[in-house]
């Protein structure tokens, strides 16, 4: 039954508050838990519940998000029939809107004619989220309800289930009615259609700005907040890369961590999560931080609080210390010397 | 189809019967090594990082997880239009079944893999070593010696030469003399199992070895003295680096230590040589406020608890509280349970060690135990 469903992916979003991560990059592709990009957790979640073809719509800097996706083959979404579809929005000005832009569907709308799909399933790239969608659609087709809008403790997570019919005519009447997109409906009192609403109960995060990518990731520490996002039977699937295994050498200690493959660890490192390839020098200190993809941190540096983007160089003996509540971002490819502290 | 300059023939039926129970439901070339591959790996990655990019790989004993393994070569960039890997397993002519009797008739049985590529020269291989060789510098070698065939070799210490096929070579490396596991060696260079052929050269040969009723079919004991009685111009390639046959338990145990030394010749961390791998998808490893990891190797999807010394954790391993694995390689996922002391142990893939179990080094013996799921119950 599930492949009455197709998976619609909004990577349109563009969030202020995560500027300093998204300047080279779309949100869909922001690096998380060491080796995984944000929309790896909707998209695994939709090939876990069955669905066999998906539509993403990009908009921003979307280079990163095709080389990450490639293909689709890392989500077994490399299909003669259905697979993975990647539909970059011809309109580069036209404004932010919501989750689900109808304007930019209508420029593809012979996918959704030519799916041989009853339901579409459209959703936001940024929820990190291990969730089954195969009750919802049951759900949805049992209530006879035009919308099921996904939320958990009555906050929406920003992922509707429509019969494809439905939101077919919702794009092509859209002048008439006004609505942009499927956040306009859901926002309006006054609009026409029965709405239902699906409680999901699992681990949820919405991105939306530094401080939340950095708590969410701090979250990912807690043994409960992990199993329930990495489930054995419903992996997060992503970009797999040749790394050898994580190597800890004589003098490391690595404490409360999420380390990634390739990484090669001689210093200190605590609360932290370190992604691939990373390198920890000898006598540095790495304390509540988020280490991107093939960053190197020479000898004797104290680094905490900070998010250091892909491919930041830390020169020996630097400091960079923050707090918390103020996480700081080293920008992706920079070098980090001692020299600038002052 | 345009012809190939070189196409490889890995050899990947050898049973590894010294692995003991390892290799009781796998070939040895699919053995897990190194915390996140199988011994075949390094063969088929030195095939693609030499621009070699069309392998027949000879499979006969358990050949299940190692033929899905290999599957269409994709881990290795080896699913090519035009060549790229074929598994070719034995296969039944008219009424019987010809199983591979020795190497050099698991390559004639496949001559019509290598007719249909029809390639200058032949590069042999066999599945069971590690190590990180460029075989096209072998083949200009071989090219600007014009060889009928190059055999590489490695200086090995006099002490053990009887172990080994040593050449005896003159001064410009023209090999004069084979001998096989000798007891009084001349010279210390041990053939590598690695040999590249002129196709034309090694055809007439095959054929001819396969009349011969007394042939073992082999290529050290009959087809490379066979070529040497008929004066062909057989050369040895000198190889210096890391090489090791992971033949046995302890030599198994002992290359993946080799990994754990800062100095070791084997850098799996060379970006333009790397060692690829089916990767299973894991998410990255945790390691808990209680856990110490030292001097260790450790791939994604672990969980760590304990305490890690000097030990390689494959895939999905997890170690939890009070445990303490110390100069040990434990295989993809296998869990083991609290308070558990493992000291110079290979652990097996998915089995479960008890609560408590306490293997500490023997003292008759150094040699390293090979944990089975039957012996674990004497230990909880």
């Amino acid at each position: 039954m599930n492949n009455r469903l197709l998976g619609v992916i909004d990577a349109t979003t563009y969030h202020k508050g995560l500027d300093e991560l998204t300047l080279h990059r779309s949100l869909a592709a922001v690096p998380f838990a060491g080796r995984y990009r944000l929309i790896d957790f909707i998209l695994s979640n939709m090939v876990n519940s069955g669905i066999e073809s998906v539509a993403i719509f990009p908009k921003y800097q979307y280079r990163s998000l095709m080389d990450h996706l490639g293909s689709g083959k890392n989500w077994d979404l490399d299909r003669k029939r259905d697979g993975l579809f990647f539909f970059p929005s011809p309109m580069i000005d036209s404004s932010n809107s919501g989750i689900g832009s109808f304007n930019h569907f209508v420029a593809n709308i012979d996918y959704f004619y030519r799916s041989s799909q009853d339901y579409a399933l459209i959703a936001n790239c940024y929820t990190v989220c291990n969730i089954d969608f195969s009750p919802v659609l049951q759900r949805h087709i049992q209530s006879g309800c035009d919308i099921t809008s996904i939320q958990q403790l009555n906050q929406p997570l920003e992922m509707y289930l429509v019969k494809k019919d439905l939101l077919i005519d919702m794009i092509q009447t859209r002048r008439q009615t006004g609505y942009t997109c499927i956040s306009d409906i859901m926002a309006d009192i006054h609009q026409p259609y029965t709405i239902c609403h699906y409680e999901y109960k699992g681990e949820a995060v919405t991105i939306d700005s530094v401080q939340s990518y950095f708590q969410a990731s701090m979250e990912l520490l807690t043994p409960d907040v992990w199993r329930n996002l990495f489930l054995r039977d419903f992996p997060i699937y992503t970009k797999v890369k040749d790394e050898p295994p994580t190597r800890y050498l004589n003098g490391c200690e690595v404490k409360n961590s999420i380390v990634a493959n390739g990484c090669q660890i001689e210093g200190k490192v605590e609360n932290s999560i370190i992604a691939r390839g990373v390198k920890v020098g000898k006598n540095t200190i790495v304390r509540n931080c988020v280490i991107m993809q093939k960053c190197e941190i020479q000898e004797g540096c104290v680094l905490d609080s900070v998010i250091l983007d892909k491919d930041v160089k830390v020169e020996e003996g630097t400091y960079l210390t923050c707090t918390q509540s103020v996480p700081f971002v080293v920008k992706k490819g920079s070098i980090q010397g001692a020299l600038m502290n002052s | 189809m345009a012809n190939k300059k070189c196409v490889a023939m890995l050899l990947a039926g050898g049973k590894g019967s010294r692995l003991n129970s390892l290799t009781k439901e796998l070939a040895k070339p699919a053995v897990p090594f190194g915390g996140k591959y199988r011994i075949i790996d390094f063969t088929l990655s030195n095939c693609t990082n030499s621009g070699i990019d069309t392998v027949g790989v000879l499979t006969q004993y358990q050949p299940l997880i190692l033929n899905s393994y290999i599957g269409i070569g994709s881990a290795w960039d080896l699913d090519r239009r035009n060549g790229g890997v074929t598994v070719l397993p034995p296969y039944s002519e008219s009424s019987e079944v010809k199983w591979y009797t020795g190497t050099a008739s698991a390559i004639y049985q496949n001559i019509n893999y290598l007719e249909q590529h029809n390639p200058e020269y032949v590069l042999i291989l066999s599945g069971d070593h590690i190590y990180k060789m460029n075989y096209d510098l072998m083949l200009d070698y071989h090219i600007s010696k014009g060889a009928d065939a190059t055999i590489s070799v490695i200086e090995v210490p006099w002490h053990e030469t009887n172990r080994f096929g040593i050449m005896n070579t003159s001064l410009d490396m023209r090999i004069e003399d084979f001998e096989e596991k000798p007891e009084q060696a001349k010279n210390n260079l041990a053939s590598m199992g690695i040999y590249i052929f002129k196709w034309s050269v090694l055809n007439e040969f095959l054929q001819k070895d396969n009349q011969n009723k007394d042939s073992s079919h082999d290529f050290g004991k009959d087809i490379i003295p066979e070529m040497l009685k008929l004066n062909k111009k057989l050369y040895a390639y000198p190889f210096n680096g890391y090489w090791k046959d992971v033949g046995t338990v302890q030599s198994l145990w002992e290359a993946n230590m080799d990994l754990l030394d800062e100095n070791c010749e084997l850098n799996l961390f060379d970006q333009d040589w790397r060692i690829y791998s089916v990767n299973p998808n894991h998410p990255p490893q945790y390691i808990s406020p209680q856990a110490k990891v030292k001097q260790s190797l450790v791939n994604e999807g672990c969980t760590i608890e304990g305490e890690v010394i000097k030990s390689v954790l494959f895939q999905g391993v997890a170690i939890d509280k009070g445990s303490v694995i110390k100069e040990s390689v434990v295989m993809p996922n296998t869990r083991i349970g609290k308070n558990v002391i493992l000291e110079k142990v290979i652990v097996p893939s998915n089995i479960v060690i008890p609560d408590g179990t306490v293997i500490k080094e023997r003292k008759e013996t150094s040699e390293v135990l090979l944990i089975t799921p039957e012996s674990i119950c004497h230990f909880a």
